[in-house]
């Protein structure tokens, strides 16, 4: 690998919360067993919707992981979510203690999170706007929405909607003083923040950055806009079958809820604190297809410049990647374009890298998804394990990689590479390496 | 350990505010002491009690487009709609020729917020499953007939990326492409990170920008619940008054401020026009004394641009026009400027053009780069008595000349996250 540049960044904490556990050795050791998170959705009534199901959180409580949690009383599942993989992520880099005893220098350590939009009150929004609307002269009556609005919509819960709020509260509960950034591009959102906050440390901005999402789409107002875009899988006969990333069969992606983050921090700080260090993150590019909204590029412009610049940043060459976990979302073009990029980028070395797609078992955390995968590619250098692809059966000519087909693989790999590409035409690469000294 | 050799320079504007929807009667509207603060027209606010905002009544994005890309205007919001007004227009004015440049290293970064929902988009479907209860959706009828009566692209009409990504499809921009979250500072956030990106050389271009409308039913019904608006309805133009002791409050607004910044090199190349430099930037955090994080967030970007507290004419400021901003922002500013040989001073143009949102800091910033061009610094408007808990000097009145080559823009949000930059006079 080349030193271009004077400052390391290494991961020092991670946390999670997912539809598989909401710890990594749970989450892990699930994904490692090929299970699926998938079951029916029970968040609201979704039995009529395309698609009634989901991975979901179950049986999550903030109070587990925070003792008191009064800030986010009235806060949405992101922000909670956030707060709880946060927690995890600072206590085991070793943190927790070390701040209020005054260790790390608070104005240096930033927070750089890509978590999703707050949650619409959706039956006081609707029940409002129904009755402010005369559907046979289609006229709306706004004088009228207002005022029912003020009545029933909550005040806590509106201000906490708004898209500052996930950060501001990380950053004022723990105490961290230094740049404060929450970025929002769809599902390359936390991929980004990782990569934008790993910069904030190379060019010396902070020694410490918490980062990662947290997202929930699992809502009415969520699926009904990812159904009308017929972006879901509507397999509704086999839900743990439904996301099949690579597999001819696929027809959609699941949606999963849940929160990754990590804390980054500069290598020599972290030698001086004597900070566990548990990976180095080395390379990072993002790019945009400049497309359509609800297309990728047939040709994977934009993906390929990704994903060749975010080697090229990290200073390895295609043969050196181990393992590449795949954004591979189980919709037909996504799956397609992105090996096509793959094999475009990494050449005969596309031949033999193993790619997998971890959504095939949790579905997709939409803005949370790249910290979770980015997670979970730290994990499967340390184990040496890497997970699989699930419900892989039916082999598409247009996906001809080595998508770790079902089951988990032993596998050592020193660098792997991590793709998250959004809607929007938003493409992200993140390139993590074994600490070797 | 930055590469001081790329060094950013602002090559191209675009605004669209309520006191105007090109650069120049923009400009001419700070001078002149315009406010475009009203009573709100776009719908009934009777039944609000803040009924005044900073709109533009006549805004029609047809206007600013080229046929052949208006009909995308369809899947965008009114907020998505002014970002690619207002990038035409930066676009325009910078006179950069997109078959010149390589398009891979033209990146976007902008500033956004919540994008508000048009109610009427989802009244057939609410209608269809209200129950008589009051707050109760019938979510079985939802997910069938509900489903059937809206658009299949509604959500893409709110999405906050969709600013950029619309932008970036627009101009072919496939450089890096961000959106940042963070209400009143978010703008200058974008632009914090896209000089690090023309720094670690992954682009040479970038459209730093934002746009929000706040004038929107749902968006004024849901922020008077927790803002601190102003209810003074019978004066508009005198409601928000930053600094002074006579506040009555935040006022909404809507607008796009769009910067085109560009690598000094890449600029001259192509004979651009410069209007300024971008020299510094610095962000920081305080969830109780946010006087600390502003100070911090100036002291970053003016060492980052190697400049002394004497080389600075004034600070626009973010100028909230609530007394617990005002205060921790002037404390915070004179903190930073604290030895200056004179009280440092403070201009702000929320009076003018209201609270944007996402697109509050980059339409001041716009303010700032015509100030360094023309060198006249546009006063504060309604400042009529001094808050004597402000430490700072508030330019009133009229408009002053520029006296020194670097301004310092400030932006925070009242959760406090702060954001300084340092843009500088080009001297040709």
């Amino acid at each position: 690998m080349s030193r271009k540049y004077q400052r390391r960044i290494v991961i020092t904490g991670m946390g999670v919360v997912t539809p598989l556990g909401d710890d990594i050795d749970t989450m892990f050791k699930a994904l490692l067993e090929g299970r699926s998170g998938v079951g029916p959705i029970r968040n609201f009534d979704a039995s009529t919707f395309p698609t009634n199901f989901a991975a979901e959180v179950h049986g999550f409580q903030l109070s587990s992981w925070i003792k008191d949690c009064s800030r986010w009383e009235h806060s949405g599942i992101n922000s909670k979510f956030a707060a709880a993989a946060a927690k995890q992520a600072l206590a085991n880099s070793g943190l927790i203690e070390g701040m209020n005893s005054g260790k790390v220098d608070r104005n240096r350590f930033g927070v750089y999170l890509g978590s999703g939009e707050g949650i619409h009150d959706f039956h006081n929004l609707m029940w409002e706007t129904a009755n402010s609307y005369d559907p046979s002269t289609r006229k709306f009556d706004y004088a009228k929405f207002c005022k029912g609005g003020r009545e029933s919509f909550h005040v806590g819960s509106e201000a906490d909607q708004e898209l500052h709020t996930t950060a501001m509260h990380l950053a004022a509960y723990f105490g961290l003083n230094g740049p404060n950034f929450n970025c929002l591009t769809a599902c390359a959102a936390s991929s980004q923040a990782i990569g934008e906050a790993m910069d904030l440390i190379r060019i010396g901005d902070c020694d410490m950055v918490l980062a990662g999402g947290s997202h929930s789409m699992i809502h009415p107002l969520g699926v009904t806009g990812f159904n009308l875009l017929t972006a879901l899988s509507t397999n509704k006969a086999n839900p743990q079958g439904a996301s099949r990333p690579f597999d001819k069969e696929r027809d959609g992606f699941v949606l999963g809820e849940g929160a990754g983050m990590l804390v980054l921090e500069e290598l020599e700080h972290a030698k001086k604190r004597g900070a566990n260090i548990l990976a180095e993150l080395t390379g990072y590019f993002s790019t945009a297809d400049a497309f359509r909204v609800t297309d990728s590029h047939p040709e994977g412009r934009g993906a390929i410049a990704c994903i060749d610049g975010a080697l090229k940043d990290a200073g390895v060459t295609p043969s050196q990647i181990g393992y590449v976990n795949a954004h591979g979302t189980s919709t037909q073009v996504n799956d397609r374009v992105e090996s096509l990029a793959v094999k475009h980028v990494f050449g005969e070395a596309a031949k033999h890298v193993p790619v997998s797609s971890i959504k095939s078992m949790m579905g997709h955390l939409i803005a949370a998804a790249g910290a979770v995968e980015l997670i979970t590619c730290v994990e499967a250098m340390r184990t040496g394990w890497l997970p699989p692809t699930i419900n892989y059966e039916h082999p598409d000519p247009e996906c001809d990689l080595d998508y770790i087909p079902n089951k988990a693989r032993q596998s050592k790999a020193l660098h792997c590479l991590s793709n998250s590409f959004g809607f929007g035409g938003q493409n992200t690469s993140l390139v993590v390496s074994a600490f070797t000294g | 350990m930055v590469n001081d050799s790329r060094r950013g320079v602002v090559t191209g504007l675009g605004v669209l505010s309520s006191i105007g929807s090109d650069l120049e009667t923009f400009w001419q509207g700070l001078l002149a002491g315009k406010s475009g603060i009203k009573r709100i027209g776009l719908f009934d606010p009777s039944e609000l009690p803040c009924q005044i905002a900073g709109e533009m009544t006549d805004f029609d994005a047809k206007n600013f487009l080229e046929k052949k890309d208006r009909k995308q205007l369809r899947v965008m919001a009114r907020t998505i709609q002014l970002a690619v007004a207002c990038a035409q227009s930066a676009i325009n004015n910078s006179k950069v020729d997109k078959s010149a440049i390589n398009l891979t290293r033209f990146g976007v970064i902008f500033g956004a917020g919540m994008v508000a929902m048009e109610l009427p988009e989802t009244a057939d479907a609410a209608a269809v499953c209200q129950m008589p209860e009051r707050g109760k959706i019938d979510l079985k009828l939802w997910g069938t007939k509900g489903l059937e009566v809206i658009q299949p692209l509604w959500m893409l009409r709110y999405l906050p990326n969709m600013l950029a990504c619309q932008v970036s499809i627009l101009h072919d921009a496939q450089g890096p492409n961000n959106t940042i979250t963070q209400d009143d500072v978010a703008g200058l956030l974008a632009l914090g990170e896209a000089l690090r990106i023309m720094r670690r050389d992954h682009a040479d271009l970038l459209m730093v920008g934002g746009a929000e409308s706040r004038v929107n039913p749902l968006s004024m019904t849901r922020q008077s619940l927790f803002l601190p608006l102003s209810t003074h309805n019978a004066d508009p133009s005198k409601a928000l008054r930053p600094f002074d002791s006579g506040r009555t409050g935040l006022v909404l607004g809507e607008g796009s401020g769009i910067l085109l910044v560009e690598e000094i090199g890449h600029a001259k190349k192509r004979g651009a026009e410069i209007y300024a430099e971008v020299n510094g930037f610095g962000a920081a955090f305080n969830g109780t004394d946010q006087a600390d994080a502003i100070e911090r967030s100036i002291r970053i970007a003016m060492a980052q641009a190697g400049v002394s507290v004497d080389d600075v004419d004034h600070v626009n400021a973010s100028g909230m026009g609530t007394e617990k901003e005002d205060r921790f922002e002037a404390r915070g500013i004179a903190a930073a400027f604290k030895g200056s040989k004179d009280p440092i001073e403070v201009t702000t143009i929320k009076a003018h053009v209201g609270h944007l949102g996402g697109s509050s800091a980059t339409v001041e910033l716009a303010s700032v780069a015509l100030s360094l061009r023309h060198g006249v610094v546009p006063a504060t408007l309604n400042y009529n008595s001094p808050d004597a808990s402000c430490p700072v000097r508030v330019i009133s009145g009229s408009p002053r000349p520029l006296r020194k080559p670097f301004v310092v823009k400030t932006s925070f949000t009242s959760a406090g996250q702060c954001a300084a930059a340092v843009l500088r006079r080009h001297d040709v």
